[in-house]
């Protein structure tokens, strides 16, 4: 689907690494989910699993944001296409749970904007799923 | 030389290096790539370094692998001042004497004077890219 976006590229950064990736990290669950539009998709492609909407997307990262003691996402490398309302960015997700278990991936999102916020995003892992 | 501009960035993806693949066309394909490309494949972390090393043998044995590669429903993340293009898609791909295989992949291309330096693939089931 092709959306229209009213963000600038800097914006398109700004909303995905200091509005969403910030606020998932510091688990400000209502700041991450101002960032989706209410009929949103977060698909982890990867591993087939889909979260319909803004409560679905909601009771995953609930769930995520519980299952992990400290989330670091960092050393991010973002391709910014302001013409089409996309940005994609690589980066590196240090997980740690609640009995020290430590799980390092590198990741790849691919976030589509309309308006002013996400209407799609694609997520592919390479290693296991946490956002379940 | 200077920056592509934005429509070399999904020509060089779709009608050079995918329609080379899909058409089992080794020229086409490693002349997207400069001869210190590093092809890797996240998902396994293999790594395929030298276009005319790693990169040509990881092809050869795609392409000697399986009868049918099809590549499509791109979606792109294009991105000029990076010289990056991001690509989201469908494989359908057959082995030989086996049923065909759906996949839902992206790449990561990363691009210098307009070819391929550095390619990262994700794939949606078990690695094909050995």
């Amino acid at each position: 689907m092709q959306y229209q976006s009213s963000l600038s590229r800097d914006e398109l950064i700004e909303l995905s690494l200091q509005k969403y990736f910030a606020n998932v990290d510091a688990k400000n669950l209502d700041a991450v989910l101002d960032c989706f539009h209410d009929n949103a998709m977060l698909t982890i492609q990867t591993a087939f699993a889909v979260h319909e909407g803004k409560e679905g997307i909601r009771r995953m990262f609930v769930d995520f944001m519980a299952a992990y003691k400290t989330i670091i996402h960092r050393d991010f490398t973002c391709t910014v296409d302001e013409k089409n309302g996309r940005i994609t960015a690589n980066f590196v997700a240090e997980l740690e749970d609640h009995d020290g278990n430590r799980t390092e991936l590198h990741n790849t999102n691919f976030w589509r904007i309309r308006g002013d916020k996400f209407q799609e995003v694609y997520v592919y892992m390479s290693g296991e799923n946490p956002l379940v | 030389m200077s920056k592509a501009n934005y429509e070399h960035y999904i020509d060089i993806v779709t009608k050079r290096y995918f329609d080379g693949v899909d058409n089992y066309n080794m020229e086409q394909v490693l002349d997207c790539f400069h001869p210190d490309a590093v092809l890797t494949e996240v998902t396994s972390m293999t790594v395929h370094e030298g276009r005319d090393e790693g990169i040509k043998t990881m092809f050869e044995g795609l392409f000697d692998g399986f009868s049918h590669i099809w590549h499509g429903n791109f979606v792109h993340t294009a991105d000029i001042e990076s010289e990056a293009i991001c690509s989201q898609f469908s494989v359908e791909i057959t082995p030989v004497d086996g049923e065909e295989l759906r996949y839902e992949n992206c790449n990561r291309f990363y691009l210098r004077d307009g070819k391929f330096s550095r390619v990262f693939v994700y794939m949606s089931g078990d690695n094909l890219l050995r």
